[in-house]
């Protein structure tokens, strides 16, 4: 049997209740493997501006709870001074400032298996800090039959201050209707 | 809990395992929590009619895996002040509803430097209740020095 689990359930923050949450919608304008680019920088507009209840609500999505993560009070008198973001806490932020058209938007597309990566943190990332992207793709290949894009993110905080870095891969669906493998 | 610095940690030393139950429910509040809503995560029915990666069902995120990972690190030293610099991950497996991921981690490597910048290597493995590996990653953890 399905279980009956319903989303909204568990939406806690402001971003969470403005982020849309159908991959389907619009999905037409995400960036299809077969369209990437090589050798260009992308930035946008977009800011994820870090709050208290987005540090709060990732680590309890996670089921952490180390009061550096999950107790502001607590973390004050942790060895960083306050709260912190959980290591991996960069996932809402990247899809946040992906958008749903042009580069990272194939983060959306239904059906990407992740297969693995490599995630840099320089910083912590603390209440307050306003973060942006840089990325760039690195490679695409095709593997047993598998379309694979790698690519690079940076995330630089108000200061320009590197703070973390992805290198993040995809499986992504074959988009195209040549009738294989598609959703 | 007693306070980790580099010089107190031993090679081949063994981090305390961490369990996570995972359930529908636990992915979609992580699906909400990492604003990553893709339907292989949050919509059964979709899931078992792509039958993605066999067993038609819906797959945890890699990332919460690697979440599960880097937890077991950060319960054991960031209240010391221990630092995560660099996660190496690859997912081996799918994370099914109604799995058990117990994952766990050993020092193995020792790194020391005269900046205040020690750090150790933490092999990660994150398997399922069928004692299969579904992650394994590579920690790159700064430790505070007594020095």
């Amino acid at each position: 049997m399905t279980e009956q689990v319903r989303l909204e359930d568990f939406i806690l923050t402001k971003k969470q209740k403005e982020f849309e949450r159908d991959f389907f919608k619009g999905s037409e304008h995400y960036q299809r493997w077969e369209d990437v680019e090589f050798g260009r920088v992308w930035e946008n507009d977009r800011r994820f501006t870090v709050e208290a209840e987005d540090i709060l609500a990732y680590s309890a999505g996670v089921g952490d709870e180390n009061p550096l993560f999950s107790d502001a009070e607590a973390a004050k008198s942790g060895p960083f001074g306050g709260l912190i973001a959980h290591p991996i806490f960069f996932t809402p932020i990247v899809f946040w400032l992906a958008g749903d058209e042009g580069p990272l938007s194939w983060l959306r597309t239904p059906g990407a298996i992740n297969p693995g990566g490599v995630y840099e943190m320089f910083e912590p990332i603390r209440p307050g800090d306003t973060l942006r992207s840089r990325a760039h793709v690195k490679d695409k290949w095709i593997k047993r039959g598998k379309r694979y894009l790698t690519y690079e993110v940076d995330f630089l905080n108000q200061d320009d201050t590197l703070v973390v870095r992805l290198q993040a891969t995809l499986i992504l669906p074959t988009s195209k209707n040549d009738g294989t493998h598609q959703f | 809990m007693s306070t980790i610095t580099f010089e107190s940690v031993q090679l081949n030393s063994h981090l305390p395992q961490l369990v996570r139950r995972i359930d529908q429910e636990f992915i979609t509040r992580d699906a909400v929590a990492s604003l990553d809503f893709n339907p292989i995560h949050v919509d059964p029915v979709w899931a078992k009619k792509v039958n993605l990666l066999g067993a038609g069902t819906t797959i945890a995120h890699g990332l919460c895996t690697v979440s599960f990972l880097a937890s077991t690190v950060t319960d054991w030293c960031y209240a010391s002040g221990g630092f995560i610099t660099r996660i190496e991950s690859k997912f081996v497996a799918p994370v099914r509803p109604g799995d058990t991921v117990t994952c766990s981690g050993e020092v193995m490597e020792l790194h020391p430097r005269d900046d205040g910048k020690s750090f150790v290597v933490i092999e990660l493995l994150a398997k399922n209740d069928r004692e299969q590996t579904v992650a394994w990653a590579k920690a790159f953890v700064r430790l505070p020095s007594q020095r």
